[in-house]
């Protein structure tokens, strides 16, 4: 009888309009969908490892090394280590994992039977046709250590870029049309980030970016050896990096920022005549090259991987 | 006859692939490129879920590709054939595969960071269904295609050729004249041994069907019957026999039965269509001399899965009645609350009254109504179905989708460096075999956009660079355009002189064809050892037939390495018409190169102008005007086109 009594006077209560029932409710209304967000947002997983950002030019060969990493690993191998692959048109992620005692080890073992520590880690595979570069720039871009900003696909997923693996096809690169292009894209990529260094500033010590220039392709006999196509690269980018300073504004720029326009644009330390990856030092970006392939009977990928490993 | 069916993901990996004849992988790499990438004009919106009938058929190179797109999951069914081939169940086939794999492996195709998929049982999956549209394709007529759409509601395959001569004989034998199929009209049996194809499957079951027939055919109908009871659906069986001297209302009963997975849905399709019982009787017949089991029950489980596809398919378009006064109030609240902290799941709904606002935003900003309406019709399509980020509303979500696709479109395929072209013109490594020669460029537009001022402009920024430069008076037409060039000659000469820039104007005043002056001057240029020839032409209007066609026979005889148009970035031009007339001019080998925007300085952040010759031509914009001086030329920057579009001051 009391319960009933109590329950009633305070439905009464509640019902009246009082200050309290009033402040109350509000406080409901404000607090309730925040908690309800929160809720929602931790049952998705909240992914924090690192990634590695796989560019290049279209068909260089990063989905086919992709699906290699990925099925290399996996005891099951579907109908041989590599799939078909297509052009690509939105990034894809897929996760790997590196024994992080002994970065060298082969990327075939299947770490999940082994007692070795497994580092995981994303490999970021991305479209190379021109008109969806401007993205994957972005995201580098928007690597700065400091903003966890959502990098891998939009599952709210967050990830610090560790490395930047730009694959070339070297087989295309030795018969000339390939080059400029490639190598276009390969200076914005290098470009971003020495912007990137710039715009940090000088308070803290930034974070490296390590490239690995990889040359792929090279079970074809046509490919050039890695040496050519880091010097090929070089001599290119020197090419375009001249062109460049001696090219037209972009639009936006007035005629009164002239400066800041072209000092955003030299890419490499000031001065020199011919353009090195050892200058890109200077802004913390250090540029290896080495060759390999992913299909076929050659130096295989197993180097790629190893570098890839040392860097997560 | 099918030389290959792939499904592939939009991120570039085959997950499944069937192939008969090996097809270069340019062809879908090609098709990958234009349908998704270019978005060429001629397959718009092919973006959506459409099945591979709505979907044109995109052709190349002697193929043929019919496809169809799952936008939810990001996969590409693809079939590719000869061209020469006429194959009327293809876009069947696509779209059942896109079924079927869909249904059987959509929680492998969600999981994250992964591009596995599990799918080496699909093999038997699509053998069956190729089968099965291969027998009923053998029918010449449009029934082959009913009779398709029924079996799948019914869950039975329609009758394969021995199995029917199998039912007839059974027919005659057990059931003369009594038998209501007696009195179906134009039997389908005999077409249907008559028309069928001999594709590569159907050759491959032959000895299976062969061993089929040779097993029971000798056997007695009865006979037959425990052995498949003992498999399958003993029901079914009995029932059906019973029926078969029965009245014809009685099947419409076994439907029932027969089907478990019958949804409510197709059995009232069934009903309701003239004929059906017909037909499904057809079918049955067929199976019940069926042989193979195993198979049996495969088609069961395809025309399940199938039939669910129908069915959810249906019900989507029919459930977007509101749940109840209480349900619908619940979901608004909901809804509301997740637009502001987001992570809520964009619907047609939700975006339609912000897709609204965003076309008149674009139309403000002079963007041509066609264009705007594409534009956000694609970024509809993309967002419907997506999760927004953590507080972000749904208006974030598409400026952000806008500014992607802007991008997108704006950005040339390939890289526009003009000086490093000249330099591959003029100065040929020596690996390549190409001789040295001047590199010709012309400009066309209609009159008063700015020609030969910008021509100048352009010729300015070479002669700064130290390249020697011919200007040729190409506009033989106007009477003052000669002398109007020389001015700006004589300007440059003066500018630049101290550089050590050099320029000349080559001319044969009025009255020529400009073509042959065109060509005179390029000559004129290789031989006096100039870099560049910049042609100046006649403005004309771009309905103007006769001049328009001009045009044409100018891009043969100069040759020029890049034609460029100027359009006006001014509000109200018809700049649209303009640029697709002149893209169109120049043969069918030859198109326009790029745009170089004029007085972009007088129309603020109205931009629009840019983006609606884009689209309406797939050229890219190379530089935009800035102001009346020489200097005034800028390399277009798609970020600061994008930037300007969506500012929404
Ligand atoms: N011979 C040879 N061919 C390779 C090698 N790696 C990749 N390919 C082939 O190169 C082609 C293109 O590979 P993809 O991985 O699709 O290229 P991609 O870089 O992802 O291209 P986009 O997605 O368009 O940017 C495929 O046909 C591969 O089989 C290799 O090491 N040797
Ligand atoms: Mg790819």
């Amino acid at each position: 009888m009391s319960t009933l009594q109590t329950i009633k006077d305070l439905l009464e209560a509640s019902l009246t309009p009082s200050p309290t029932v009033i402040i109350l409710g509000l406080a409901f209304c404000l607090v309730a969908p925040i908690l309800l967000h929160f809720l929602y947002s931790t049952a998705t997983p909240y992914t924090t490892l690192p990634s590695v950002l796989l560019l290049g030019p279209p068909g260089a060969g990063k989905t086919a090394l992709t699906t290699l990493l990925e099925r290399g690993s996996s005891s099951d191998t579907l109908d041989g280590p590599v799939a078909k692959t297509h052009t690509s048109q939105v990034p894809s992620s897929i996760e790997l994992s590196v024994n992080s005692d002994d970065p060298s080890t082969s990327y075939k073992t299947n770490l999940d039977n082994e007692s070795a520590t497994a580092k995981k880690f994303l490999l970021v595979d991305t479209p190379g046709h021109p008109k969806l570069r401007a993205s994957s720039l972005m995201r580098l871009n928007a690597a700065e250590p400091t903003i966890k900003s959502s990098l891998v696909s939009d599952g709210g997923a967050k990830s610090k870029i560790k490395a930047v693996v730009f694959m070339v096809d070297a087989a295309a690169l030795a018969d000339g049309d390939a080059l400029p292009s490639t190598a276009e894209y390969l200076y914005d990529v290098l470009l971003t980030l020495q912007k990137r260094f710039h715009s940090r500033g000088g308070s803290r010590a930034p974070a490296s970016m390590p490239v690995l220039v990889a040359a792929n392709k090279l079970d074809l006999f046509t490919a050039l050896p890695a040496a050519l196509v880091k010097s090929n690269l070089e001599a290119e980018l020197g090419r375009i990096r001249a062109a460049r300073s001696k090219g037209l504004l972009d639009s936006g720029i007035g005629q009164d920022d002239v400066d800041a326009g072209e000092e955003g644009d030299w890419l490499g330390g000031d001065g020199s005549e011919k353009f090195s990856f050892a200058q890109m030092m200077e802004f913390d970006v250090d540029v290896d090259v080495i060759g390999g392939s992913v299909i076929g009977d050659g130096p295989g990928a197993e180097k790629w991987w190893k570098w890839i490993g040392e860097r997560v | 006859m099918l030389d290959t069916f792939e499904i592939l993901t939009t991120s570039g990996v085959v997950l499944w692939s069937r192939t008969y004849a090996s097809v270069s992988p340019t062809v879908v790499n090609n098709f990958i490129t234009d349908v998704f990438i270019e978005e060429k004009s001629s397959v718009a919106g092919a973006k959506n879920g459409a099945s591979a009938a709505e979907n044109p058929p995109y052709k190349h190179d002697q193929h043929t590709l019919r496809w169809t797109f799952e936008k939810e999951l990001g996969i590409i069914f693809v079939a590719v054939y000869r061209s020469l081939l006429h194959i009327s169940w293809i876009d069947k086939l696509v779209d059942n595969i896109r079924a079927l794999f869909v249904g059987l492996y959509r929680d492998e195709l969600t999981k994250p960071n992964t591009t596995i998929v599990e799918c080496l049982t699909f093999d038997q999956y699509f053998d069956q269904q190729l089968r099965e549209l291969e027998q009923a394709g053998g029918k010449s007529d449009a029934r082959a295609f009913k009779n398709e759409v029924l079996s799948e509601d019914t869950g039975d395959e329609p009758p394969s050729p021995p199995n029917l001569t199998r039912s007839q004989q059974a027919q005659r034998g057990a059931s003369p004249g009594s038998s209501p199929n007696v009195s179906r009209p134009g039997t389908p049996s005999t077409n249907h041994l008559l028309v069928a194809k001999a594709g590569p499957v159907a050759k491959m079951s032959r000895r299976a069907r062969k061993m089929q027939n040779t097993n029971s055919a000798p056997a007695s109908s009865s006979d037959e019957g425990p052995a498949r009871k003992a498999k399958a659906k003993p029901v079914k069986r009995g029932r059906k026999w019973d029926a078969d001297g029965l009245a014809d209302e009685d099947d419409g009963v076994q439907l029932d039965y027969s089907v478990p997975t019958l949804t409510s849905d197709s059995e009232v399709e069934a009903g309701a269509r003239p004929g059906a019982v017909e037909e499904v009787d057809a079918s049955t017949w067929g199976s019940q001399a069926k042989g193979k089991f195993v198979l049996k029950d495969l088609g069961d489980e395809v025309h399940s899965i199938l039939a669910d596809a129908d069915a959810k398919k249906s019900a989507a378009t029919k459930t977007d009645a509101p749940s109840g006064l209480v349900g619908s109030g619940l979901s608004a609240i909901g809804g509301l609350f997740r637009n502001v902290v987001g992570g809520k799941v964009l619907t047609k709904q939700d975006l339609e009254k912000a897709m609204k606002g965003m076309e008149e935003h674009l139309l403000k900003k002079n963007v041509a109504r066609e264009a705007a309406v594409r534009l956000c019709e694609g970024v509809e399509k993309e967002l419907v179905g997506v999760k927004t980020g953590s507080f972000e509303s749904i208006n974030a979500r598409i400026q952000k989708a806008m500014e992607v696709s802007l991008t997108k479109m704006l950005t040339p395929t390939s890289s526009l460096d003009l000086l490093r072209e000249i330099d591959a013109i003029t100065s040929p490594s020596a690996t390549s075999l190409r001789k040295a020669r001047p590199y010709v460029m012309s400009i066309v537009g209609v009159n008063g956009v700015g020609k030969s001022t910008n021509l100048s402009k352009i010729c300015f920024f070479l002669l700064q660079n130290k390249y020697k430069v011919l200007i040729a008076a190409g506009d033989t037409f106007r009477s003052g355009a000669v002398e109007q060039l020389a001015v700006h000659v004589r300007n440059l000469k003066e500018l630049t002189a101290r550089e050590g820039g050099q320029v000349e104007l080559y001319q044969k005043g009025y009255g020529k064809d400009a073509a042959t002056v065109a060509k005179d001057a390029v000559a004129y240029a290789a031989q006096e050892g100039f870099d560049v020839v910049l042609i100046d032409t006649a403005g004309r209007r771009h309905n103007d037939q006769r001049l328009m066609s001009s045009l044409e026979k100018f891009a043969k005889f100069a040759q020029p390495d890049k034609i460029l148009m100027v359009g006006e970035a001014l509000v109200g031009t018809d700049s649209v018409a303009q640029a697709r007339n002149f893209n169109a001019a120049f043969g069918s080998g030859r198109s326009l190169d790029g745009f170089i925007i004029s007085k972009c300085d007088t129309v603020g952040d109205m931009v629009g102008t840019l983006v609606s010759i884009v689209h309406a031509t797939n050229v890219p914009v190379l530089f935009v005007g800035v102001g009346q001086h020489y200097s005034d030329l800028r390399n277009f920057s798609v970020k600061w086109a994008v930037e300007k579009l969506l500012s929404s001051a």
